[in-house]
């Protein structure tokens, strides 16, 4: 009889815990599985006509509905393919993707980083789309080839060979002032086609920078640049760079380097046209050219979405000049690829063209003001047409077919030693640490990681 | 005779049944784990493929990482909060044994931040350490200091996180001693009052030896779970804070691991983790032999 | 009775008032979290700042819903947790049991070596995991979250254990007499005795396990899939930068709510447990 009882009771255990696996187990597989293509095996693909693709990708809450609306309209016109779409802000996603190749879920199309192409196609992650592209009807000279070669790869030299993925977009980053700000202090509002120089750029900001309401505390600031996204303009302005042609030696000890650095951090300790070290902590710069405390401030495609409903009129202008004379800026981009493990590649391949190169999509993306067009010819239509927000938009051209350049953390294997520039830049900008001084002492850390990357493509590629 | 062999091997064999879970699961989800992460930290492990023997290599390069060493003294430095929570609490505690009205409601109140969820908790001081609107500077303000903008500067960031776990587990220390306080009997101190000891006598000599076993518990754990510390950074200082002043190591540990496919660098980091928890637990337990006799 | 007739004296009025202004301490910032989640755009950026909204506005509690996937982080958590601790409970005092009361050869080797793993830190496990996990897909479900803890908690077994040594032996011995199983006897003597230190534990894991911030950042990708605690941090990574604080805290105030509300309608059973922990551990 006890004997009995032990065993029922054991079997009962067994058959809760059973259950709890299997209905936990389905409810959330099922989820994923109905939705998904790349962990189911042979049950999504036999289960009918329809095809399951995942797409993963990152942005702003404006960018995630473009993107949402677009996805919409691929699945209206290609019946029997449906689309998961998971979403991760910008500062999580590359952990997000990088722990799902790692677990080996990868999504079926998504998002990535130009500067991990040769990574993810030496270890196959990354399908080759080749085939493709080249039996479908899109135009691939009509998309910017600046940023189709980024995802062009032969196996030992990015920007020809095959291709891995298609930019979502190119991503010019140009200037922008705040124009209500110029007309009520009575300044000449700046030259589109003529860059300030960094004397220029300094006094015109001085001029700005004030105590609107008397209450001794400054409250109109020339401008607040976030050193990640604006040195480089400084750097390359002035005729330096992070890194030499071969890509494998870091060249920030360039007098020419320092020297654009410590322009950079004397805008905020020596001409002051910044908000203070505190100021800038408690509201961010951004935030504050948001609310029109600001006469300068950077701006991208992705931003103009948001920028609709300033409170002040915006306009755009190259980057302020440096020794070399010319602007310069970086221009990004992120590109959309497959991966090698997709079941659909042919639909997935189909969506990344959906999403970069379709007119129907393209439209929808750009009426959204979340980037600029991705193909030339509209593109250049776009530009022309100064009465929407911002006029000038011909800059954003301007810096895709002229000046733009890629990050140089892009470049590498892995961008580890570009990282590190940045993460410990903050006594410079804080006036502690002169640049000379910084560019001197963190030179040979960051070659050390560089060459680390470099060691570890070599070992990749074996 | 045979009967009670019969019934030691149905025993025997009950007993191995109600065992096999944990045991099962230690080795599965523990041990074969951690014997991999060791075994990973021989290796150039990539997540992609790559998983190559390289011996001591992953051990040599942390000896040289800065954001390595920064994230250790990090993870360290936070840990004086430990000692202060814990006296803390222990005021708290002797405060609230004193059968004064209202103990009741003080005990709720002081245990409302434990159960709140750390993600939360973190989200709210994030905000309440915001330089300008923040709830900590605001009442700074009261008495006419300016505080700095806590998580933006590196002098700051490590001992806002502090207080903020102090606050946190004030409440849950608190009862393990106010539990602790109220198993000693009135006798004591009734007996020390009558020998004429001073409040500071009877502490050293009744109330601090009863309350030393919860001590231990509580350093213990707090160090474990400190050397561990990872939700508040990630939420707070989503970048590890300025000059990667906040991060800790398995925050820098995730980084690398799930960001940057250094499995095998990450594992070496793991490993050392884990060998400091294993010394320190050690430690402790040797230090506590005598007034924990309850461990066999 | 010696304290009671000098209750208020001098001292304890001193303790008393410094008690009070720890508990503002305590209190004020989740209290500053809930009017904030009423104020407007503009009341959260006032300065001098304001304490309460001058409109209680309840626009953000409705917006929550939609702005983020908040419900399913909810189903999520309790699904995490409810099954963890409930089957979790169930293998860690059966393990007790075993450990206590049972001749079981070799019992102490296994229970130091099982107290030894809880040294061993979940980060310097959690990349192995990781990838077994993966390896058998179960990346972005719930499973890799519940299956290891159904197996039991050491720290459970631990106080458990030393629970069950102020049990008699002789309850035990005599109900084996009677003819009783193994189960039998934990399911109708030992469990009953030992309800309150497994209440106790049960209350502190689950808490453990709904405040789980790593491990559900490491496996869950989609939003569907996201754990509560997940689901706020990204309302906080999403919507800082808009400086929608309002919304923010709503979001977490709601995350708050049903450990708070369990807390305060259990906070007798809740508090005294957590003591018997401590004098048990």
């Amino acid at each position: 009889m006890a004997k009995n009882k032990y065993l029922i009771s054991i079997l009962a255990l067994i058959i809760v815990f059973a259950g709890v696996l299997a209905g936990c187990g389905s409810s959330s597989k099922e989820e994923t599985k109905s939705d998904s293509a790349d962990s189911g095996t042979n049950a999504s693909t036999s289960s009918g006509e329809t095809k399951n693709l995942t797409f993963m990708f990152r942005g702003g809450p404006d960018e995630q509905k473009a993107y949402t609306a677009v996805i919409k309209q691929f699945e209206t016109d290609h019946p029997g393919v449906k689309v998961k779409i998971i979403t991760t802000t910008a500062d999580q996603y590359a952990t997000k993707l990088k722990a799902a190749i790692a677990g080996h879920s990868v999504p079926d199309v998504f998002y990535y980083d130009p500067g991990d192409l040769r990574a993810y196609v030496n270890s196959g992650v990354l399908a080759n789309i080749t085939q493709y592209v080249e039996n479908s009807s899109i135009d691939i000279n009509n998309i910017w080839p600046y940023g189709v070669n980024f995802y062009r790869y032969d196996g030992s030299v990015t920007g020809q060979g095959d291709i891995y993925g298609l930019p979502k977009d190119v991503g010019p980053f140009a200037l922008g002032y705040n124009k209500t700000m110029f007309e009520k202090e009575g300044i000449a509002l700046p030259d589109k086609d003529k860059p300030y120089t960094w004397d220029e750029f300094i006094k015109v900001n001085q001029q700005l920078t004030k105590d609107t309401d008397g209450d001794g505390k400054v409250d109109q600031f020339g401008t607040g640049f976030n050193v990640n996204w604006m040195l480089q303009s400084f750097v390359w302005s002035n005729g330096a760079d992070w890194l030499d042609s071969t890509k494998t030696k870091v060249t920030i000890d360039d007098p020419k380097f320092a020297e654009a650095l410590q322009y950079f951090a004397d805008m905020q300790n020596v001409y002051k046209i910044t908000p203070s070290v505190q100021e800038a902590q408690t509201l961010d710069t951004y935030q504050r050219w948001m609310k029109g405390e600001m006469a300068f401030f950077p701006v991208g495609p992705w931003d103009m979405s948001t920028y609709e409903s300033l409170p002040f009129e915006y306009d755009l202008i190259p980057m302020p000049a440096g020794s070399t004379g010319e602007p310069a800026t970086w221009l990004g981009s992120l590109g959309i690829g497959v991966s090698a493990d997709s079941k659909n590649q042919s639909e997935a391949a189909e969506l990344v063209m959906y999403l970069t190169a379709s007119k129907e999509g393209m439209e929808q993306l750009v009426s959204a003001k979340v980037q600029i067009p991705n193909l030339i010819d509209m593109a250049q239509t776009w530009a022309a047409d100064t009465s929407t927000k911002p006029a000038n938009k011909e800059e954003f051209l301007q810096v895709v077919n002229e000046y733009g350049r890629p990050i140089p953390g892009t470049q590498t294997y892995n961008a580890e030693w570009y990282n590190l520039f940045f993460t410990d830049i903050q006594p410079v900008l804080d006036g502690k640490v002169t640049a000379a001084d910084y560019v001197k002492s963190e030179q040979p850390k960051m070659q050390k990681l560089l060459d680390k990357a470099i060691e570890q493509e070599q070992k990749s590629k074996k | 005779m045979p009967t009670k062999s019969k019934l030691y091997r149905k025993e025997m064999i009950y007993g191995y049944l109600f065992l096999a879970p944990p045991v099962i699961g230690m080795l599965l989800f523990t041990m074969y784990p951690m014997l991999y992460s060791i075994y990973g930290s021989f290796t150039d492990w990539d997540g992609l493929g790559q998983m190559n023997f390289i011996g001591l290599d992953n051990y040599k390069d942390l000896f040289t990482d800065e954001l390595f060493h920064k994230a250790m003294f990090n993870t360290f430095f936070m840990m004086i909060g430990i000692p202060i929570g814990l006296v803390l609490a222990l005021l708290l505690a002797m405060g609230l044994n004193r059968g004064i009205p209202g103990t009741t409601a003080f005990r709720v109140i002081y245990y409302v931040p434990v159960i709140s969820s750390l993600a939360a908790i973190s989200i709210l001081w994030q905000w309440a350490y915001n330089g300008d609107y923040g709830l900590v500077n605001q009442f700074l303000d009261l008495f006419g200091i300016k505080g700095p903008n806590w998580l933006a500067n590196k002098h700051t960031v490590k001992p806002a996180i502090m207080i903020m776990a102090i606050w946190k587990g004030l409440g849950y220390s608190m009862l393990l001693y106010l539990a602790a306080l109220q198993s000693v009997s009135r006798s004591y101190y009734e007996a020390a009052e009558l020998d004429g000891a001073n409040g500071f006598q009877t502490f050293r000599a009744i109330t601090w030896p009863m309350v030393k076993p919860v001590t231990f518990f509580i350093v213990v754990t707090s160090i474990i779970g400190g050397s561990q510390i990872f939700t508040e950074i990630n939420i707070m200082t989503s970048t590890g804070g300025p000059e990667y002043s906040s991060a800790s190591a398995v925050f820098y540990m995730w980084q690398k691991a799930f960001g940057n496919f250094q499995l095998g660098y990450s594992s070496a980091m793991a490993v050392l983790l884990a060998l400091f928890i294993f010394i320190v637990t050690l430690v402790q337990f040797k230090f506590n032999e005598k007034s924990s006799g309850d461990l066999d | 009775m010696v304290l009671s007739s000098k209750k208020w004296s001098t001292a304890n009025i001193i303790i008393f008032i410094l008690l009070c202004i720890g508990a503002v301490f305590m209190i004020a910032p989740l209290l500053w979290m809930v009017t904030t989640s009423f104020k407007t755009k503009m009341e959260v950026f006032a300065l001098p700042p304001v304490w309460i909204p001058e409109e209680w506005l309840t626009a953000k509690y409705s917006e929550i819903w939609t702005a983020g996937p908040l419900l399913s982080g909810i189903k999520n958590s309790v699904i995490v947790a409810v099954s963890v601790t409930l089957i979790g409970t169930f293998t860690s005092s059966l393990a007790a049991f075993a450990l206590a009361k049972l001749q079981v050869p070799h019992k102490n080797k296994i229970f130091l070596m099982l107290l030894s793993s809880i040294m061993i830190p979940y980060p310097a496990v959690m990349i192995p995991q990781f990838i077994m996990f993966s390896n058998i897909g179960w990346n972005d479900t719930l499973l890799p979250l519940i299956v290891p803890g159904l197996f039991g908690n050491v720290f459970m077994i631990f106080f458990l254990r030393q629970y069950l040594t102020s049990v008699p032996n002789a309850i035990i011995e005599a109900a084996k007499i009677d003819g009783s199983s193994y189960f039998g006897i934990y399911a109708k003597i030992v469990f009953p005795l030992i309800k309150p230190a497994v209440a106790a534990q049960l209350i502190l894991w689950f808490m453990g396990v709904w405040n789980d911030y790593l491990a559900p950042t490491i496996y869950l990708t989609s939003e569907e899939n996201y754990t509560l605690q997940l689901v706020i941090g990204n309302f906080n990574a999403m919507y800082a930068i808009q400086t929608d604080y309002p919304l923010i805290m709503a979001a977490s105030v709601i995350s708050l709510l049903p450990m708070l509300i369990v807390f305060l309608v259990f906070q007798k059973q809740i508090i005294e447990s957590v003591a018997i922990s401590a004098v048990k551990g």
